[in-house]
């Protein structure tokens, strides 16, 4: 700290990382990054005790300006850039960051740092006018959107430390606006804990032939194989991999370009998921030749890819097998196990039309036209798939009683597409104007996972979970440690309360009732307790200590989640 | 336009629906739009089954042919259509929001989100609470027009506020009134008010 007195600023320069409640969650990352000498963009943080500084007086004191105007002068000598002044010009992001997220926070500010004659040198830099004027376009409206709230009447204030000041200030109001201040109470944070403000140097991935971005994940977050993955886009801004306007080549390119920057990233790849002990999805920058880590975050993963990791870092000794068990979810589990046509099958098969996958799973039924026809004939036990040019609210009873919908028209994000995700049937959509009349009263098979329509009722590849060695492994280290028995079938002589027949008699809140009658120690047998978390907690917290069900594991998963959650309560109320 | 108009609206909307969800969406007493209901079943306009209306398809096709006739006003209101302009404008957004809502991107493969990331759902709930602030400003001025439009209001704000306590089934669950079942509602409503039709892209 340059200036005695309160904590306001912090800069992140790779020493000891700075607790998460004054500096929040996303400074603590990119602190974490800096300690294990990574490079990020050089960063400041302003602090949470600034904010409650500023929340009291609703102005910046005079000596937190100070400090931030000095923490750019750092950022100005880390970064070789000027704020404000040439040749190389100093843009920087203004971020939002409190020790939990929430919803109601101020997006991020970037670029901020360009004005008329900062434009020009930026053109300069990257020899590129049009880059540099997007970027000063782009500025301007992210700012009257974010800081002043689209306030149109409000002017963007001329001198660029009046828009850092100001967009420092909308963060800190950002933390009492009424949808922060709401989940706060509903979740019982406190309204004290306050926001930093992250103010980060930007990097420049077109600036020159040995740059560039990407995005790398340790793993490959579709199958789980323990090969590195990702993409990199030769001399372009990292807003050009969402938006499309580039072609990304795979990572390997990036080694005929950059080789030493590939060098340095896969070694960055290695020590973050040392450190966190999880795959990895790494976003990066290449200015000039040098890496640049802008972010690192748990990969999203497939299903498959989930249980896969989860087994191979316990063999690999990097997690327990606890900590592999709370990284799956029953409904991951599920989404592995759904039957899948056959491989052997798919090749053969007639392909009748091609649209838009929209909602995964198969769905195998006569084609009907209209939610009507799908509701009479579904309800009277029929297996019907729901053909429409679109569909709309009034096709909802259609949706519920088919195997799966197909459209004519709309994409991904149609009526149709939205409905059956939220209902878990298969959907496929798009699959052109006036094309699904000829498949009327055909039987078909939907794949809702590849978008295909296929002839015929084609045969389903049941997943079986002790086939599968990881899904065992996961099974087995669940079974020694729940509690609670869960078998695929009862064991000789033990008297078990059939739930299925519940199910079928569709009383509502027959459930609850049924749990409320049996006495603890019972054993019950039922598909939901598979299917539906909510069932499977409930039979637990009944104090039963037998359920038979498949496939086991999502039902194992409930139970120890559900035992973790009870010791947890049972720990603050001693 | 006439009560009895509005509540059999309501029920072209609704599709299938009790007395006492069209009468919230009509902004009609439940005594008032049971009345009528009752009258429209017994005249051959409507069926009732379980409790439950729908309207018979004649009685549909006479609402709809009246429709340029009960809304000339509206459809004239300059205010009125631009704020439906700018409600298409947000149901685009809406829709990539739902999806994303749904969906999770695992390297370029789309998957169902299976909910277990915390960070990521508030996220899209903060991107939902933005969208929300917008769509209030656009129903402020539908509601100038047509009052009964509160309801919606009302209830996306509930839905979206069910939402952020973690009750997530709110922001597109399919057999509720969820964010997602109520806005396709409103843009139906709009769609018929004015005489347009939805564009699937």
């Amino acid at each position: 700290m340059d200036t005695a007195g309160p904590l306001w600023t912090l800069k992140l320069d790779g020493g000891l990382v700075p607790p998460r409640d004054l500096i929040g969650g996303k400074a603590w990352s990119l602190a974490q990054m800096c300690a294990i000498g990574l490079r990020v963009p050089a960063a400041f943080v302003i602090t949470t005790q600034a904010c409650a500084a500023y929340l009291r007086n609703n102005e910046l004191p005079a000596q937190l300006r100070a400090q931030i105007d000095a923490a750019i002068g750092w950022l100005e000598e880390q970064s070789n850039r000027r704020f404000g002044a040439g040749p190389r010009p100093l843009l920087v992001s203004v971020r939002s960051g409190a020790s939990v997220s929430m919803p109601g926070m101020m997006d991020t500010v970037l670029n901020l740092g360009i004005n008329d004659e900062t434009e020009q040198m930026l053109a300069g830099e990257c020899g590129d006018p049009e880059f540099a004027r997007d970027t000063h376009q782009r500025f301007l409206e992210m700012y009257r959107k974010i800081v002043l709230k689209g306030d149109t009447g409000a002017p963007v204030p001329q001198a660029l430390r009046d828009q850092l000041y100001a967009a420092i200030e909308a963060v800190f109001r950002s933390w009492n606006s009424p949808r922060a201040r709401r989940y706060r109470a509903h979740h019982g944070i406190s309204n004290d804990l306050g926001t930093a403000v992250t103010v980060q140097a930007m990097v420049f991935g077109n600036a020159d032939e040995r740059s560039g971005t990407g995005v790398l994940f340790t793993r490959n977050p579709a199958t789980g194989s323990a090969e590195i993955y990702g993409e990199y886009l030769h001399r372009a801004q990292g807003e050009a991999i969402v938006s499309g306007t580039h072609t990304p080549e795979p990572l390997d390119g990036m080694r005929t370009r950059v080789g030493e920057a590939m060098d340095e990233l896969l070694r960055a790849a290695r020590q973050l998921e040392d450190l966190h002990q999880d795959v990895q999805d790494i976003e990066f920058t290449v200015e000039r030749g040098r890496l640049y880590l802008l972010q690192s975050r748990s990969a999203k993963r497939s299903p498959q890819a989930a249980v896969r990791i989860a087994v191979q870092m316990v063999s690999e000794g990097r997690i327990d097998p606890d900590e592999a068990l709370c990284r799956i979810s029953p409904e991951q589990v599920r989404m592995l196990l759904r039957p899948r046509i056959a491989p052997a099958v798919v090749h053969s098969a007639k392909v009748l039309l091609r649209g838009e996958a929209a909602s995964p799973g198969v769905g195998v039924g006569t084609v009907v036209g209209s939610a009507d026809e799908a509701e009479s004939r579904g309800n009277s036990g029929e297996a019907v798939v729901l053909s429409c040019s679109t569909t709309s609210p009034e096709d909802l009873h259609g949706l519920i009683a088919a195997q799966a919908t197909i459209t004519e028209l709309g994409g991904s994000t149609s009526h149709a597409a939205v409905v059956a995700r939220a209902l878990g049937k298969p959907c496929v959509v798009g699959c052109g104007a006036g094309t699904l009349q000829t498949l009327l009263t055909q039987t078909v098979t939907v794949d809702g996972n590849t978008g295909t329509i296929y002839a015929d009722v084609l045969p389903l590849e049941i997943q079986r979970e002790a086939a599968d060695a990881d899904l065992a492994q996961l099974i087995a280290w669940a079974a020694e440690r729940s509690a609670i028995r869960v078998e695929t079938a009862a064991p000789a002589g033990v008297d078990v309360i059939d739930f299925d027949h519940l199910a079928r008699m569709g009383e509502p809140g027959g459930l609850a009732r049924a749990l409320e009658l049996i006495p603890p120690g019972s054993s019950v047998r039922g598909a939901l307790f598979a299917q539906d978390d909510i069932a499977a907690e409930a039979a637990v917290r009944a104090g039963v200590t037998l359920i038979v069900t498949s496939p086991r594991l999502p039902a194992l998963l409930v139970c120890m989640r559900t035992q973790r959650s009870g010791s947890a309560q049972h720990d603050t109320t001693l | 336009m006439s009560r009895r108009y509005e509540i059999l609206h309501a029920l072209a909307i609704k599709k299938q629906a009790t007395a006492a969800d069209c009468a919230r969406l009509a902004g009609v007493t439940a005594a008032e739009t049971a009345e009528v209901l009752r009258v429209a079943a017994a005249t051959g306009r409507a069926i009732e089954r379980d409790g439950s209306y729908l309207l018979t398809p004649l009685a549909r096709i006479a609402l709809e042919s009246d429709y340029s006739r009960q809304f000339d006003q509206v459809r004239g209101d300059h205010g009125f259509v631009d704020a439906y302009e700018r409600f298409e404008r947000i149901n685009i957004e809406l829709k990539t929001l739902i999806t994303d809502w749904q969906t999770i991107d695992a390297g370029g493969t789309r998957m169902s989100n299976d909910h277990s990331d915390t960070d990521y759902d508030l996220g899209i709930l903060d991107r939902l609470g933005d969208l929300h602030e917008r769509a209030t400003e656009v129903l402020d001025e539908l509601k100038k027009r047509l009052p009964r439009f509160d309801y919606y209001q009302i209830h996306l704000e509930q839905a979206l506020q069910k939402a952020e306590q973690g009750a997530l089934e709110w922001v597109s669950g399919a057999r509720i009134e969820s964010y997602h079942t109520l806005w396709f509602e409103l843009h139906e409503d709009l769609l018929r008010i004015l005489g347009r039709r939805r564009s699937e892209r």
